[in-house]
């Protein structure tokens, strides 16, 4: 980092919610359908036409209130905001200005080793505009407006956050929550989150700077590359004498470089007012309420349970929680059986994830066999099989081809644990052995494992090696 | 005596007419008309077989309430399938591909659109002297310069103008700050604007939707009640509208009133007005007094702020609604090099004059360092508009107030806008408020002109409202 | 009260007003604003502004889908499109 520059981030973030249909019309909230097919005369600005909001959105907002530490307006009040631009067909698009949703919130990231508490200052209900496209003709643009009026929740922080890694952090923490209460899909390449960064530079103690806003950008990736680029830009500017002018600006994906927006004749004036069409949300404290058992459990309550009543490791534990269906096939699996969470946790986030990736699972498309998978470990821990065995078994178990105890009969891989079987095959093995028991009983480790290796092979694989190993100590110390 | 809707009801029933010949009757008028009170006039065969059904429902002996009754659309309302320019340039190629909901109701109760009546554009006027397709002639004329066209008023003139002139037995119009009942005045008929909230805007080309009403203008009382029953409805479409029970607007409308009635009459409107028009509500008082009904002097304390509010107020939201005219997704589009040019080019083209200078107005008063000083200050005198007119129906059941402050006037003569919008001095208020107000002709002034009075009514209560006026109607005997 | 600046207005609005007609709008928009301009004198200091005359609260309606309209509805009255798509000059940004 460069001596003494701090950089100074507010992110603005946009979320697609993830309702059935849109805001204020009834069309359908889809991805990827054919252009202009979820467009009804409300969403292409016809005229007559008229608002009607969608509750569901409000439940949605609400939600993300309680997730997000904020307070919860009862009041709040539908504005347009007016400009034009062809992906806006009414030519002003319904939002909150001055009476939000939601108001002062908060979430707490990792920032190195610390948590740091990032505030929110607000998130308000809007409509989203459609799509132009731009590169496929030379001298004609095509507009499609399937996205007019898809439902955004529009999340603007404080410049609290001071790096890149923070505001990775900040965004995909953002995420996890949002995904967690079903609110959002998190599905960056399709647009459902979108950041806009707010960038200005200063040095350590001195007064904010002029920022730039870079719209737009939907990937960590680019969102790291846009700060980067941004921040030593800005830098270089100062160093050289100039002023830092606010601009709004887009990042070029194949350049890796930010650039200022074609500059307008006049700067931007919303004249933002209640929209007419539309009365004021007044929630009640009924309504309010019903919503907080629908929230769930978070990301953070499910850590701490984990680390608290589960003894896991918090490495592991953070590979559960980060995706909710993680915790949900998790969740599932102790609560049908009486093996050690802590034994499950290791097999799901080693050999089961594995078999998940390699065969491009969805998590969630093991939640019908968790019975099985968990009558699996069951036998493991309980020594009825190797863990080797159960390696074996686990991927036929996980696509579909029988039950644990067939598999383990039909494939002969049960373990050897009956003592006294053992012990007669221990004491067939020490027969002649008056040399290396004496090598041991001298200090030789290594016959140990000569000895366990013959009475292995003796059960052709199947005696259970730790009764093996315990049994053969005692006959040897004798 | 121009028909009414039961009279006409009555012939089709008795078959002394038939829907056919009835409409035949009506178009011809329309179409022989030199007032340029349509748009647009759907000949027969295009109305084909609404009239056959209509008449076969007659046949029957189950005609609908309206049904067969040729009716004047003001091309404001959306109409599927049918021309609908707001008369204005710019949608003057647009045919919706759906119904408004309010002329749904008119055709899902049997009745038959003769035409789209003229109107000023985007419904911003009060003289019609602004649409894009010619300004509307009153039938009435100055009997002392006969040659003379006078305005019908505005914005809804070429309803008013073809009621009027016989060539629609009513018309559905709009009225954002007296556009029914100006208008309905100046060519001695009725004209209705009913509470905000009770008619479904949705369908309705929108000019000021905190204040856009549609509404009956008729030859009489009765039949404005009979539109009423069909398009007083709640449309959930509409956030705006109301969900309250709605009442039979006909059943009691020839009775007299049980209790008795209290009426306020505001001295602060009938300060420096002329003789014509005290004329007018002294002629109403002395026809309403013997049916024992009370009135007493009212004042109000926010009548010289109410013009100033509704021209900050209408604009403002006009400038809004209005944005969506770019010529990109319907109506007409200029040529542009660029995009920016195309909605430069096709807007300022496509707009008219009083269109331009309001959206320029609403965009000023909306814009950083004004809204304060005016929108926002427009919208609390608004609610302090509200707040006396309830004071004073706290008094009073209903408010008597002459419906314009002049007789109807030469076409042209009013070139300077501000004097054009002191037409609307006792409407405006009303529509502020929320409240329904009525204007039914009340006598002629010395030119021979026709004049009326309005009265007000409490939020929903055209029940009460119309049964007053179609009393008061009886009483004033204009129609003879 | 001081001077209108037409251009900025004409631009938020989208119109442009040919020059010989700049002047005519502007001294419009002075004399109306300054006939409206009564306004100013009133108290409202205690009073909240009017959103809407009914004074109710927002109407709703459920979460569930209806059919939108058919793309030929949607597109049956633009004055260019290109197949399914409106079309318009390229917007360079």
């Amino acid at each position: 980092m460069s001596n003494n520059w701090e950089m100074v981030i507010g992110l603005e973030v946009h979320a697609q919610l993830k309702t059935s249909s849109k805001l204020f019309s009834s069309s359908p909230n889809q991805f990827g359908s054919e252009p202009n097919e979820n467009v009804n005369f409300i969403d292409s600005g016809m005229p007559g036409m008229l608002p009607v909001m969608n509750f569901g959105c409000i439940e949605m907002a609400i939600k993300t209130g309680y997730a997000l530490n904020f307070k919860i307006n009862k009041h709040s009040v539908f504005e347009r905001k007016n400009y034009f631009y062809p992906d806006l067909p009414q030519g002003y698009q319904i939002s909150q200005f001055e009476f939000p949703i939601l108001s002062e919130g908060y979430i707490n990231i990792e920032s190195g080793d610390n948590q740091k508490k990032i505030r929110i200052e607000r998130a308000h209900l809007e409509q989203d505009a459609g799509k132009s496209i731009h590169d496929i003709d030379p001298k004609y643009s095509f507009i499609d407006l399937n996205r007019v009026g898809t439902p955004l929740l529009e999340i603007v922080s404080y410049p609290d956050l001071s790096s890149a890694d923070e505001v990775i952090n900040y965004m995909s923490s953002l995420r996890q929550l949002l995904m967690y209460i079903d609110v959002c899909d998190g599905n960056m390449q399709e647009g459902s989150l979108r950041a806009d960064v707010n960038l200005s530079v200063r040095k350590k103690g001195q007064e904010l700077g002029t920022r730039c806003e870079i719209k737009n950008l939907n990937s960590f990736k680019f969102i790291k590359q846009a700060i980067e680029y941004e921040f030593q830009r800005q830098i270089n500017i100062i160093d050289g004498g100039g002023e830092i002018e606010q601009n709004t600006m887009l990042f070029d994906t194949s350049t890796g470089e930010t650039r200022a927006m074609r500059s307008k004749e006049f700067s931007h004036d919303y004249r933002y007012f209640p929209d007419p069409d539309l009365l004021p949300v007044n929630l009640s404290q009924e309504q309010i309420d019903k919503i907080k058992p629908l929230v769930g459990e978070l990301p953070q309550d499910k850590l701490n349970k984990y680390l608290d009543n589960y003894s896991l490791d918090k490495d592991i534990a953070k590979i559960i929680i980060a995706e909710k269906q993680n915790a949900n096939l998790f969740e599932k699996m102790i609560s049908e059986s009486t093996v050690k969470p802590k034994f499950i946790a290791a097999w799901l986030v080693g050999d089961i994830f594995a078999f998940i990736k390699e065969n491009n699972l969805e998590v969630n498309s093991l939640n019908d066999k968790t019975k099985d998978i968990t009558d699996l470990l069951r036998l493991i821990s309980d020594d009825v099989i190797s863990n080797k065995a159960g390696k074996e078994i686990l991927p036929k178990v996980l696509n579909g081809e029988g039950k644990p105890s067939e598999l383990v009969k039909e494939l002969g891989l049960e373990q050897v644990s009956d003592s006294g079987e053992l012990e007669k095959i221990i004491d067939e093995a020490l027969v002649g052995e008056e040399e290396n028991i004496l090598k041991f009983q001298g200090g030789s480790d290594r016959v140990l494992g000569y000895f366990v290796g013959k009475c292995l092979k003796a059960t052709k694989g199947k005696g259970n090696p730790k009764l093996i190993n315990k049994i053969l100590l005692e006959r040897l110390k004798k | 005596m121009k028909n009414s809707i039961s009279q006409i009801k009555k012939a089709l029933i008795e078959k002394k007419i038939s829907v056919g010949e009835l409409y035949d009757e009506y178009l011809a008028k329309a179409k022989s008309g030199n007032n340029n009170s349509f748009n647009l006039v759907i000949d027969r065969e295009n109305n084909i077989s609404s009239i056959n059904d209509s008449q076969n429902r007659y046949d029957n002996g189950n005609p609908l309430p309206l049904d067969g009754i040729p009716l004047g659309i003001k091309d404001l309302f959306c109409t599927k399938g049918i021309r609908t320019t707001a008369s204005s340039k710019i949608l003057s190629n647009f045919i919706p591909n759906y119904e408004s909901f309010v002329t749904q109701q008119l055709l899902n109760d049997g009745s038959i659109f003769i035409g789209k009546n003229n109107c000023d554009e985007f419904a911003m006027g009060s003289s019609n002297e602004t649409s894009y397709f010619g300004p509307v002639i009153n039938p009435w004329k100055n009997k002392n310069s006969q040659k003379d066209n006078l305005v019908p008023g505005g914005s809804s003139g070429g309803s008013a103008a073809a009621v009027a002139e016989g060539s629609c037995v009513a018309s559905m119009g709009t009225d954002t700050g007296g556009s029914i009942r100006q208008p309905a005045s100046l060519c001695g008929i009725v004209g209705l604007k009913p509470t905000f909230g009770s008619c479904s805007r949705w369908g309705i080309v929108a000019f000021a939707s905190s204040l856009d009403q549609a509404g009956p203008l008729t030859n009489c009382v009765e039949d404005a009640a009979y539109i009423l029953n069909s398009i007083n409805k709640h449309d959930f479409n509409d956030s705006t509208s109301s969900n309250h029970q709605r009442e039979d607007y006909l059943v009691d409308i020839n009775n007299s009133f049980e209790k008795k009635i209290k009426i306020g009459i505001p001295s602060d409107y009938l300060e420096d007005v002329s003789d014509d028009i005290l004329n007018q509500i002294d002629n109403t008082k002395k026809a309403l007094s013997k049916h024992g009904i009370e009135f007493v002097d009212v004042k109000f304390k926010t009548t010289e702020y109410a013009l100033s509010t509704y021209y900050i107020l209408a604009p403002a939201e006009a400038s809004s609604n209005l944005a969506r005219y770019d010529g990109i997704r319907y109506g007409v589009r200029e040529d542009g090099e660029s995009l920016d040019d195309i909605y430069l080019n096709s807007r300022t083209k496509g707009f008219g004059d009083e269109v331009t200078r309001r959206i320029l107005i609403g965009a000023y008063v909306l814009s950083a360092g004004y809204y304060d000083a005016y929108y926002r200050q427009a919208q609390k005198v608004r609610r302090l508009i509200k707040n006396d007119f309830q004071r004073i129906l706290n008094e009073v059941d209903f408010i008597l107030t002459p419906t314009t402050p002049n007789e109807a006037f030469k076409i042209g003569d009013k070139l300077d806008p501000i004097s054009m919008y002191k037409n609307d001095i006792y409407t405006v208020p009303t529509s502020l408020a929320g409240l329904p107000g009525i204007s039914i002709p009340s006598g002629l002034s010395k030119n021979g002109l026709p004049l009326g009075v309005q009265f007000i009514g409490n939020y929903f209560e055209e029940k009460s409202l119309l049964q007053l006026a179609a009393l008061a109607e009886k009483e004033l005997s204009f129609n003879e | 009260m001081s001077d209108i600046d037409i251009k900025r207005i004409s631009y938020l609005a989208k119109l442009k007003l040919p020059s010989e007609k700049e002047e005519f709008y502007s001294n419009s928009l002075k004399d109306i604003i300054k006939w409206v301009d009564n306004l100013k004198k009133v108290d409202t200091s205690k009073t909240e502004p009017l959103h809407n005359v009914t004074e109710k609260t927002v109407s709703i309606r459920n979460d569930e889908v209806s059919k939108s309209n058919s793309v030929d509805d949607v597109l049956s009255n633009a004055p260019e499109r290109a197949q399914n798509f409106f079309k318009v000059p390229k917007v360079v940004e």
